[in-house]
């Protein structure tokens, strides 16, 4: 096999590879703030009074993490026009990506909470706090840095996943990857450039994080 | 008299466990009493029903004058400190921070009062040196007496103490006892439940035995411990006097 390993061979590519690694970044991001949100809603779901409730958030959670990213991506791409939703594909990617990443932020959120000791909230309470105050000044600073770490792992799980965002038409990076790849057959060095924005990405966020952590986290405070 | 707290004929029922059984009680401005008696008999309970850490189910109670119900808890909370027996302070604030929290944010007051008012109080319990420690960076006793300038710093009319020296190493109970000894000099109104005896004796103004979820004694802490009226406080004082 007469197969030579040049990188020059991507150089024409490179303009498209920065446009599809700044989609992954915001296709990434957006989804993990989205998350967040949804993540929290079905965590306080899930230590609800309600019966019914609980179950909603248990069962939500359990969806998500049973069912593969790539068929939720189909069902909100593919099956939404039929149901009389039409979504861009990057919209539909958002959604697909926020709605799984969601299941998983609930049951980090769902472990930070139960971290936190009872006596937190009965010290709150009695100290006069309301149940907004509390979760503000008491509660979630405590959640916040239980979830630190855990988080970081959840952020980078999305990066990753967004990759399956090219299955319906995103032009992120692994998109970029498979055009370039079919056009120049330079499948070798396409999917290594590829693998490395990734690692880039991942590292760069992940980094940030430590570096937001160092910042919010001084030395004492996180020990219990 | 004066009274600051009133109990009447209050019952605390866990399922179908009655944690409190009928029991009625005024506590007057000034007065130091002491909760003795064997464990799970109601004295915390007792306690945390006054400042609605648990809903009473017959009875009523009323602090200054106002009916503890659910809609009232929060001015009653403001009146109210409370120590706890593992001290619950919050990790992640610093002890100045813990000592400031419910003031500004309960109370609203401003930030330069509140911390000079903390800052004397820190002087009080003898930490000022430990101002900026987190709670993870200070002894048992030290996070107690920390404990109990955050329930100083919201000026409360009334303290409640639950078992505050037990969760402490022997030779830190000291200098918790000391700074609530200080208190009650300084003439505040205090609840204490406690087996430290002695304290019992040398602060209380007034000494209640409880047993299964009743009051069955109730009079002057010294009287009590030389002379206890019924045969169950006698076995009880007897068995912990050791």
């Amino acid at each position: 096999m007469g197969y030579t390993f040049t990188l020059r061979t991507i150089y024409p590519y490179l303009g498209t590879l920065w446009q599809a690694a700044g989609l992954t970044l915001a296709l990434s991001l957006l989804a993990i703030v989205i998350s967040i949100v949804l993540g929290a809603g079905i965590a306080i779901l899930r230590r609800s009074h309600s019966r019914l409730l609980r179950f909603i958030g248990a069962a939500y959670v359990e969806v998500m993490r049973n069912t593969p990213l790539l068929v939720i991506l189909y069902i909100v791409y593919f099956a939404g026009p039929s149901i009389g939703i039409r979504l861009s594909s990057f919209n539909a990617a958002l959604i697909g990506l926020s709605l799984n990443s969601a299941g998983y932020m609930a049951e980090i959120l769902r472990a930070g909470l139960i971290a936190v000791a009872p006596g937190q909230f009965e010290a709150a309470h009695a100290q006069g706090l309301t149940a907004l105050q509390t979760f503000r000044y008491v509660v979630f600073p405590q959640v916040f840095r239980t979830i630190y770490a855990p988080l970081g792992n959840q952020v980078i799980a999305v990066i990753l996943a967004s990759s399956l965002a090219s299955a319906i038409a995103v032009d992120e990076v692994a998109s970029w990857m498979e055009t370039v790849g079919s056009t120049s057959f330079r499948f070798f060095e396409t999917f290594v450039v590829a693998a490395i924005v990734y690692l880039v990405l991942c590292q760069a966020v992940n980094l940030g994080r430590l570096g937001i952590g160092r910042m919010l986290f001084r030395q004492g405070a996180v020990a219990r | 008299m004066n009274p600051v707290l009133q109990l009447d004929s209050i019952v605390k029922r866990f399922g179908s466990r009655t944690i409190l059984d009928t029991v009625s009680m005024t506590v007057n401005a000034g007065e130091i009493v002491c909760f003795v008696g064997p464990s799970g008999t109601g004295k915390s309970t007792l306690l945390r029903c006054v400042n609605g850490l648990e809903q009473i189910q017959g009875g009523q109670i009323s602090f200054e004058g106002t009916a503890v119900l659910p809609r009232s808890i929060g001015a009653v909370r403001k009146r109210v400190g409370m120590i706890f027996q593992h001290f619950n302070l919050y990790p992640h604030l610093t002890a100045l921070q813990n000592v400031m929290l419910a003031p500004m944010v309960v109370h609203k007051e401003a930030k330069k009062t509140v911390e000079e008012r903390a800052r004397a109080l820190f002087e009080k319990v003898r930490l000022s040196h430990r101002i900026n420690a987190y709670p993870s960076q200070l002894s048992g006793g030290e996070q107690q007496r920390v404990a109990i300038a955050r329930a100083l710093c919201a000026q409360p009319h009334l303290l409640m103490f639950d078992e505050p020296t037990s969760a402490l190493d022997p030779e830190t109970v000291g200098d918790v006892l000391g700074v609530m000894r200080d208190l009650a000099k300084e003439g505040r109104t205090m609840l204490v439940v406690t087996h430290e005896i002695r304290f019992a004796a040398d602060v209380g103004t007034r000494m209640v035995f409880m047993d299964q979820g009743k009051i069955v004694e109730d009079g002057d802490p010294r009287a009590m411990i030389a002379a206890p009226k019924t045969e169950r406080a006698r076995q009880f004082l007897s068995s912990i006097h050791g």
